[in-house]
């Protein structure tokens, strides 16, 4: 029994080591300036000025409303996608197209794909000229500096997430249970809600978890998008370290926003381990 | 509580460093920003001081702000020996300690700087200006013919959803609010008139980086608005319809400096490395790639880099509205507060 936990003892150093310095060590620092002043004295000032302003609130209720609203728009263009690519598709090398078109994208930086979601959703850009070319509108629509224009980019951006995760629950589940569920006389649609549906459930509520935690922290996407007229968590963190150079008060940002999103993320996960025991 | 904050510091620092592959034991270790500024200094100063001395370069990449959070990280033991940063973020890093003074014994060209380009306080030099650029009147010639006057156009009706200023998460926003102040000549101390007016404009969008104005003017979503002139006729340069102008009430203008770094572990070179800088052919060579304008006496530039240098065709250093940066970061944190409460909200 020793000489496997010795050989794994080395194994583990590396990956522990690079968590440590690159993930727990900037975490620890962060944490400990948002509980800091300047002088080094131990405070909870910086927290009090965050939770006790009205503004924060109203700041961190547009940053989950889109990032819950990103989650189900995900969700809901997501599933179908990975049903087609699972069950649907038949050939092999298309569905390996498919599934090479929706992963590329994660290849591109988020900040060249945002630019080009402001250059297509512009005043004079693609989305505009079609809609007023199908005689649709008369005007252009503003998509930039409204909730909209972040909404679209970040469900092309995080999307991928949901279609690779559902997809991998999709392809797992054993056929045999739904033609059990047919030979027993239910119809298609409530076989997939009462047995296919339930059995994906963890892992669309894993690719959810995903979308929902970048979305919450996406910095670029939004700050691009909103074209500096809507303001999310994150770009006031960003505003803290970049421009006002108050680490403390950025660093209670910072954690403020972790320690909520890892409630609801919990919350979530709660979901999807009671989907996962019903099934 | 400093004392563990230091402690966890040093250890992430020590694993980087052990992870990190070791480089050239000579090199010395310069801190410039991304892109084609750092294309351009490497080009113009690091180049020639190689070709001089033999000492190869490193860049260390990053903006200001990265490198000042680099340079107090590593106070105890700096491993970058000069350091390129902006106004501002200059003054912050003096004040943090982490800067040496820049002598003309160690630097003589140092004389050859205008007095403007040479930042000094009790305790000497801590500063040297390598170049100015401005955040000018930017505008669409093709929407726009007939070159804008004044930044009050900005408000014209015509040009609604359709203009550009910087957001305070620019480096160019906070000072650009202290400039409108001082053109609209609002009571000293007081912002509350300058934050009436933005919210009457009515923009394309409020610009975080140099990078989403470019897109912007590109793509024809702003007009008109403020700009830098290094991105604008960057954009002018690819052949885009893009003029910049110096209105009559002039504009505001920053510059990239370098520092010597406090325990500078090769400390000489790095004298010599400012001091190329402040030769008059690197300064005329940031000119003519960057449009810098030059912040060493005696420097002529070609007619075409001369039209487009932060003061206009026909300025100079005196036409530009250089800031008091310790009034400015003093009122940092309560301008980006009152900007987010009042502008950056629906």
């Amino acid at each position: 029994m020793t000489a496997p936990r010795m050989t794994l003892a080395p194994l583990l150093f590396a990956p522990l080591a690079f968590f440590a310095a690159f993930f727990l060590a900037p975490m620890a620092v962060v944490a400990l300036a948002s509980l800091t002043t300047d002088e080094g004295g131990l405070t909870f000032a910086h927290y009090a000025r965050i939770l006790l302003d009205q503004y924060h609130w109203d700041v961190l209720w547009v940053t989950f409303r889109i990032a819950l609203a990103t989650t189900a728009l995900c969700l809901l263009i997501g599933f179908p996608l990975a049903w087609y690519l699972v069950r649907i598709v038949r050939w092999r090398s298309w569905r390996r197209a498919c599934v090479i078109l929706i992963v590329v994208p994660l290849f591109t930086s988020n900040i060249v794909r945002s630019f080009g979601w402001m250059v297509l959703l512009g005043r004079t850009g693609l989305v505009n000229q079609g809609l007023m070319g199908m005689g649709l509108t008369e005007r252009p629509i503003r998509f930039l500096g409204t909730e909209t224009g972040i909404l679209i980019g970040m469900v092309y951006i995080l999307m991928p997430f949901v279609v690779l995760s559902v997809g991998n629950a999709l392809a797992k589940i054993d056929t045999a249970l739904e033609d059990a569920s047919a030979d027993l006389g239910v119809g298609p649609a409530r076989t997939f809600w009462f047995v296919t549906l339930p059995l994906c459930l963890p892992g669309a509520v894993s690719g959810a978890i995903m979308v929902f935690a970048l979305a919450v922290s996406a910095y670029v996407t939004p700050a691009l998008l909103s074209g500096g007229q809507i303001t999310v968590f994150s770009m006031l963190i960003f505003q803290q370290y970049s421009s006002v150079f108050d680490f403390h008060y950025g660093g209670a940002l910072s954690v403020t926003l972790l320690v909520l999103t890892l409630v609801l993320v919990t919350l979530a996960g709660r979901i999807g381990e009671r989907g996962r025991r019903a099934a | 509580m400093a004392r563990l904050s230091g402690l966890v510091t040093a250890s992430a620092l020590a694993l980087a460093a052990a992870i990190a592959p070791a480089s050239a034991q000579e090199a010395l270790h310069v801190a410039w920003y991304g892109g084609n500024w750092g294309d351009a200094f490497k080009a113009c100063v690091a180049d020639p001081f190689t070709k001089a001395t033999g000492v190869a370069v490193v860049p260390e990449v990053g903006t200001s702000t990265v490198t000042l959070a680099k340079l107090q990280q590593q106070k105890d033991a700096p491993t970058i020996d000069v350091a390129w940063m902006d106004g501002g973020v200059s003054e912050l890093a003096e004040a943090a300690g982490v800067l040496a003074p820049i002598t003309e014994k160690g630097v003589p060209n140092l004389k050859d700087a205008l007095p403007q380009a040479v930042y000094s306080n009790a305790s000497g030099t801590y500063a040297v200006g390598t170049g100015y650029y401005s955040l000018g009147l930017t505008y669409n010639t093709k929407e726009i013919p007939q070159a804008p006057t004044s930044w009050n156009d900005l408000w014209k009706p015509e040009y609604a959803d359709a203009v550009t200023i910087p957001s305070p998460a620019n480096s160019s926003g906070v000072p650009f609010l202290f400039f409108l102040h001082k053109i609209w000549n609002a009571p000293a101390g007081d912002f509350a008139p300058v934050f009436a007016k933005i919210k009457e404009l009515k923009p394309a969008l409020f610009f975080d980086s140099s990078g989403a104005a470019s897109n912007a003017f590109q793509s024809s979503e702003a007009i008109i608005g403020a700009h830098f002139n290094v991105g604008a006729f960057d954009l002018a340069a690819k052949g885009l319809p893009i003029g910049f102008t110096v209105p009559k009430e002039g504009v505001w203008a920053t510059d990239a400096r370098l520092h010597l770094v406090k325990n500078a572990p090769r400390a000489e070179m790095a004298q010599k490395f400012i001091d190329t800088a402040l030769t008059p052919a690197a300064s005329q060579c940031l000119a003519e790639k960057l449009f810098l304008g030059p912040s060493v006496k005696g420097v002529s530039v070609s007619p075409e880099t001369a039209a487009k240098l932060p003061w206009g065709a026909k300025g100079s250093v005196e036409n530009l509205y250089l800031l008091n940066w310790t009034e400015v970061n003093a009122k940092r944190a309560e301008l980006v507060d009152t900007w987010n409460r009042e502008i950056a909200r629906k």
